[in-house]
């Protein structure tokens, strides 16, 4: 009991150390703002539509409005061109850039772990093989891949789109947990477990995992960052999913109605916060790998 | 291991991979629900001819000998006709590659060695105001959505300002202007790949910045670098001889690992600028349902990423002597 | 400082110089240049293979017809021909007298052309010639300047729809049709040769063409129209130098327009742009009417849309003001019959207007009820027992089975971001009443595909942009005959009544009779409705002030009466 307590706090303090580190960093104090920030954003999304169902994102239109109009007291940011409230797309926006972006990275993670662990672990055949297939994904344009396929399979709903993404993202972090796990590898208490007749299953996941996750957690703000890019480019060229409002999405609707050079306040808003999400994203990504860096670093030491 | 080992092997390693993505793709378009033959013969063909092309094309053969006619195919520069163009994709493709080629080369060289020559001086600057002015706008560039910059220098640039062309490669006035000169023409050709050149270089060298800041910070830890100062060698000597070009080998291995990445952007930069290049073309040709452009696009794009990968491979080992695999 | 640093600084340096040093006028301004913007790359300038709307601009200022439309009256009217065709019904032969013209290389266009231009297409049997030319049983030469073309029966659409294509020169193609001949496939060998440079007899001849970038026209000293008066108009050509200038998205091809790099926009411009166009005084907008049609369609082979009151139901929830009003900005008008209304003479007026002038809550309470008088229910129906419209369960068909999942396809946002949205919008108006609907836009290649050739659809978006002025389609979209893979009855309607009175609609030669058909062929379809026509797009192009004397007709300006008429502003 007293054991567990204090590993408890021990944990606790290792958490609250971390996070001062993090904390005093500039570039992860930004970021953990920007990022909650676009939270808020994302929450506040649910609200519009309920005051009036013209502030619906899709479907909702002003019916006193018949053209893109600027920033008014009944439409903050302004409208599109058939009279729907910009400020709920650009809220929806953000739900729909962390839906895309922490799904396609979590999946991403999950990929790339469990393949960089199999391999390390397995090594030999296994491990070049998986390897090389890695090799040969990491070289595919991911942007491109996904247009193709969407090409070939028809118009592609968000999810399909999400998957796609964490396909093809995952080569980079599988590459770092096989280095790691091989390192783990060697170190003396997963000996013990084997000689204590735990199975591979158990060793991999048991006693790896755990020592591999802090820097899969890393990686997965990175390809965040990642996944919303590649989704908001994709949407931009008129291939992402026509039922979602998403950045990319207004970024294509102003593109193509021809509103791009005369409606700034339809232009610049998404644009901005997709370039200030994925920013937010990797700043906290920068900022985490600092703190997690000298641990690293020392436990590469003592191989 | 000599160099010329290496690159004999890391040739044969691309070769894998690339007949890896090649049999990949076919047994990608030969399997997507559907009709393969209707992806790969122009809808608007008479019957004989659509006839003579599947027969070409090996497609009314069973999947493993289509497999074979297509290897076949692929080794003859045989990628059938475009769609669109009604000419064969080899044609199209050899006009587009050598402006992809330009650009994106031109580009990443550039970046590389702003970011190596700026990230040497910011890590000089460690801690100063003036690194983390620099650290947060290298990570804005770095995170900036790329066609969407790109429309905004459009706007900016070459409709507000004006000075810069709009779109394109070249200014068609001028090229049939007899009295031009080649050396006109290049120039004409730099100034409609400025803005390009920008949009994509922006976004690079924000990420080459970074890595040589850091790669830097760590190299002047090293025990060399104490050695030199100890000889006292004046501090510039040491930035630029001793601890610069170690250091700038992280942003080398970079720039390889990030192609792929990079060749997105690329496609995106082509296409709101209307660069006439191959990632362009492919987006164009999947958007035209023409599959085999858009396929053998895809194909030359990923031998442009294996070939440059195999060059910074073999720059990376050329820098670097220790490294010999 | 490094080498590498000094390399990067000098670059930036040199490449803030080089817009000051470029932008300095180059530009030689002896001769005056139409430049015209398109959006793609021609595919070709084969003639016999060119099919794609920038092929046929850049053709049809090289190879001309022996006879075009008239702007005012859109009938035909004599272009390289001298005179209306003589016709002699005895022995069934068109009689048609040569223009004294000349090919762009100096030597003379001959009866002897026009009578190749036939042969070559018969012989050949070349697609989307040869089905106008089929019917012709012989041509000949009667002398340099006349020729005589014998029909196998008498046929209407000759005047109008086979002598206005175009006449090929025989010193061009023969030798190329000689060569076609010899290879195993002639046809294709003849479709897939290479056309440098194209011989014809118009405006301008094709002096250059950069892959991707541009092509250039010179003005063809030989051209038969110049200073001549034709329908009454005075030809130029009033320039001296044509480019087409390719930009790949609509956004920078007007700010091209409103820079000046280019003169006119060879392509159909978004409502959005109208505005700021406006603005510019340097702009003028030019809005024409279209011969068109946008419709939605069912698959009425199929259960649950075979059922007419289903069709009407949807019919009354969609709100067509709502896409001419928002999504087309008003640059657009409804159309509630498949002939557009400014067609007076065929179009029928006393047709069902389809919840027009309702709310959206009234569309949806009378659609709800014409549903359940039909059989259709729901676990909670769009309309309450107090009136209140609110969210329904999922409807439920009159056999008790639910519907299922449908889908709508559209083409997709790049290619027309109007009707995709269209089909969005369609699939929330349907999900109001319980109707599970998915709006999917699809490639347009595919979705012909899927509803022309497969007939394997639930409803789609499609539009017709240059529809005949004749209405004879309404029987090529409904006739139960056309119900057949690539056939024009795309929804698969069948209905005995209407096929026999599109057959006598053929024959009917006294026009009010006809029209009479004609009205009633109307009644029953959009009683049916297996499409439901929706609005009817304006043209809109824009031409830079510079130059003047375009020629407005129906489809706009882009067209061989202002390419010939337009010349620069002193």
């Amino acid at each position: 009991m007293l054991k567990a307590l204090a590993r408890k706090s021990h944990t606790l303090e290792r958490f609250l150390e971390g996070w001062s580190l993090f904390y005093e960093n500039t570039v992860g104090r930004i970021g953990l703002f920007l990022l909650l920030f676009f939270a808020l954003m994302a929450v506040c999304s649910y609200i519009p539509p309920l005051i009036d169902p013209m502030y619906h994102p899709m479907t909702g239109v002003d019916p006193e409005v018949f053209r893109s109009t600027p920033p008014s007291p009944t439409h903050w940011l302004g409208t599109d061109n058939i009279g729907r409230d910009l400020l709920s797309q650009l809220l929806t926006g953000a739900r729909i850039a962390f839906l895309v972006g922490i799904t396609a990275a979590f999946m991403s993670i999950v990929f790339g772990t469990l393949i960089g662990m199999i391999a390390g672990y397995a090594g030999k055949v296994l491990d070049s093989l998986l390897m090389r297939f890695a090799d040969m994904i990491m070289v595919m344009p991911s942007l491109l891949v996904v247009l193709l396929l969407s090409s070939l399979f028809g118009q592609l709903n968000i999810w399909i789109i999400v998957l796609l993404i964490s396909l093809f993202r995952w080569p980079g972090i599988a590459r770092v947990i096989r280095a790691q796990t091989l390192s783990l590898k060697q170190r003396p208490f997963i000996d013990m477990a084997r000689v204590a007749g735990a199975s591979h299953l158990r060793i991999v996941f048991r006693h790896i995992l755990p020592n591999v996750l802090p820097m899969a957690l890393l990686y997965m703000t990175f390809r965040v960052t990642s996944a919303i890019i590649v989704e908001a480019a994709l949407a931009f060229l008129g291939f992402g999913d026509p039922n979602t409002v998403s950045w990319g999405m207004m970024l294509q609707w102003v593109w193509k109605t021809g509103h791009m050079f005369q409606a700034p306040y339809w232009l610049l808003p998404p644009g901005i916060c997709i370039s200030l999400i994925t920013l937010s994203f990797y700043m906290m990504g920068r900022a985490m790998e600092e703190v997690l860096d000298p641990r690293l670093r020392k436990e590469e030491q003592r191989i | 291991m000599t160099l010329r080992r290496l690159i004999l092997r890391r040739s044969l390693e691309i070769l894998v991979i690339f007949f890896l993505i090649l049999s990949g793709l076919f047994f990608l378009f030969h399997l997507a629900p559907g009709d393969p033959v209707s992806r790969m013969v122009d809808p608007s063909m008479s019957p004989e001819d659509a006839e003579l092309l599947v027969s070409q094309l090996g497609l009314d053969q069973p999947l493993w000998l289509r497999y074979l006619y297509y290897l076949k195919n692929f080794c003859t520069g045989d990628f059938g006709i475009s769609f669109h163009y009604g000419r064969p994709v080899v044609e199209v493709i050899g006009e587009r590659l050598p402006n992809t080629i330009l650009l994106f080369t031109t580009s990443i060289i550039l970046s590389a060695l702003a970011g190596i020559s700026w990230g040497k001086l910011v890590a000089w600057y460690k801690g100063k105001r003036v690194d983390t002015v620099v650290t947060i706008t290298s990570l804005v560039c770095h995170t900036l959505f790329l066609p969407w910059i790109a429309l905004l220098f459009i706007w900016v640039f070459a409709y507000k300002i004006g000075g810069f062309p709009l779109n394109g490669m070249i200014s068609p006035e001028l090229w049939s202007d007899p009295a031009s000169g080649w050396f006109v023409k290049a120039l004409d050709i730099l100034h409609h790949m400025l803005l390009p050149l920008l949009t994509l270089s922006i976004i690079h060298v924000g990420e080459y910045l970074l890595i040589m800041r850091s790669s830097m910070l760590e190299t002047l830890s090293e025990d060399y670098i104490l050695t030199a100062r100890a000889k006292g060698l004046s501090e510039k000597r040491i930035r630029n001889r001793h601890a610069g070009p170690n250091a700038s080998l992280p942003v080398v291995t970079n720039v390889g690992l990030s192609l792929a990445f990079s060749i997105n952007g690329g496609a995106l930069t082509e296409t709101v600028f209307t660069w006439p290049g191959i990632g362009r073309e492919l987006i164009f040709a999947v958007s035209n349902n023409d599959y085999p452009l858009a396929l053998a696009s895809f194909l030359f794009i990923s031998i442009v990423v294996l070939v440059a990968n195999l060059v910074v491979d073999v720059l990376y080992a050329y820098l670097d002597p220790r490294i010999r695999y | 400082m490094n080498q590498p640093a000094r390399l990067v600084q000098g670059f930036v340096f040199f490449v803030l110089l080089l817009p000051l040093f470029l932008s300095t006028g180059w530009a030689k301004e002896n001769e005056t240049t139409l430049k015209i913007g398109i959006s793609e790359e021609p595919r070709t300038l084969n003639i016999w293979l060119a099919s794609d709307a920038n092929s046929r601009k850049a053709l049809s200022l090289i190879y001309q017809p022996l006879y075009t439309r008239n702007p005012d009256t859109m009938r035909i009217t004599p272009w390289l021909a001298e005179s209306m065709p003589v016709y002699d019904p005895r022995e069934i032969s068109y009689t048609v007298r040569l223009r004294p013209a000349k090919w762009a290389d100096g030597s003379e266009v001959t009866a002897d052309d026009v009578v190749f231009t036939v042969n070559l297409i018969q012989e050949f049997e070349v697609p989307r010639y040869y089905s106008k030319w089929d019917f012709v049983r012989k041509v000949e030469a009667v002398d340099k300047r006349t020729v005589k073309f014998y029909l196998k029966e008498p046929k209407a659409i000759f005047t109008t729809r086979t002598l206005v294509n175009y006449i090929v020169s025989r010193k061009e193609w023969e030798p190329l049709a000689e060569k076609a001949k010899t290879k195993e496939k002639p046809l294709t060998a003849l479709v897939n040769t290479k056309v440098e440079s194209p011989l014809g007899c118009g405006p301008f001849a094709l002096e250059d063409w950069k892959e991707g970038t541009s092509l250039h026209f010179t003005r063809n000293e030989h051209f038969f129209g110049q200073n001549q008066t034709l329908a009454q108009r005075k030809l130029g050509p009033h320039v001296d130098k044509i480019l087409f200038k390719i930009y790949g998205t609509a956004d920078v091809a007007i700010l091209a327009l409103k820079k000046g790099n280019i003169d006119f926009l060879w392509w159909g411009i978004q409502p959005g742009y109208i505005p700021d166009l406006k603005k510019d005084e340097d702009v003028r907008v030019f809005l024409s009417e279209k011969s068109a049609l946008y419709f939605m369609g069912y698959n009425v082979r199929k259960k649950p849309f075979s059922d007419r009151y289903l069709r009407q139901a949807t019919a009354i929830v969609t709100d067509k003001d709502f896409f001419v009003k928002r999504v087309l900005q008003g640059y657009a008008s409804r159309m509630d019959s498949i002939v557009p209304a400014e067609n007076t003479f065929w179009h029928a007026d006393d047709l069902p207007h389809y919840g027009q002038g309702l709310s959206r809550d009234e569309r949806i309470k009378k659609a709800t009820a014409l549903l359940a008088e039909n059989g259709y229910s729901w676990k909670t129906p769009p309309v309450d027992e107090d009136g209140n419209v609110g969210s329904p369960s999922d409807i439920i068909l009159p056999s008790g089975q639910p519907m299922q999942k449908f889908v709508i396809l559209t083409p997709p946002a790049d290619y027309d971001p109007n009707r995709a949205t269209c089909g969005l919008m369609i699939q929330e108006w349907l999900n109001d009443l319980g109707i599970p609907a998915i709006a999917r836009p699809m490639s347009f290649g595919a979705l012909l595909q899927k509803v022309k050739g497969e007939h394997d659809f639930d409803a789609f978006i499609l539009g017709y942009g240059r529809l005949s002025l004749d209405p004879d389609y309404l029987r090529s979209f409904f006739h139960s005959r056309n119900d057949k893979s690539r056939g024009w009855n795309m929804s698969g309607y069948h209905n005995p009544e209407f096929d026999r009175l599109a057959t006598k609609s053929v024959s009917a030669m006294d026009p009010d009779k006809r029209q009479e058909l004609i009205h009633r062929m109307q009644e029953i379809v959009m009683r049916d409705l297996p499409y439901i026509p929706l609005y009817k797009p304006q043209e809109i192009e824009a031409a830079n002030m510079k130059f003047s004397g375009w020629e407005q007709m129906v489809g706009g300006i882009g067209n061989l009466w202002s390419i010939c008429q337009v010349k620069p502003n002193e």
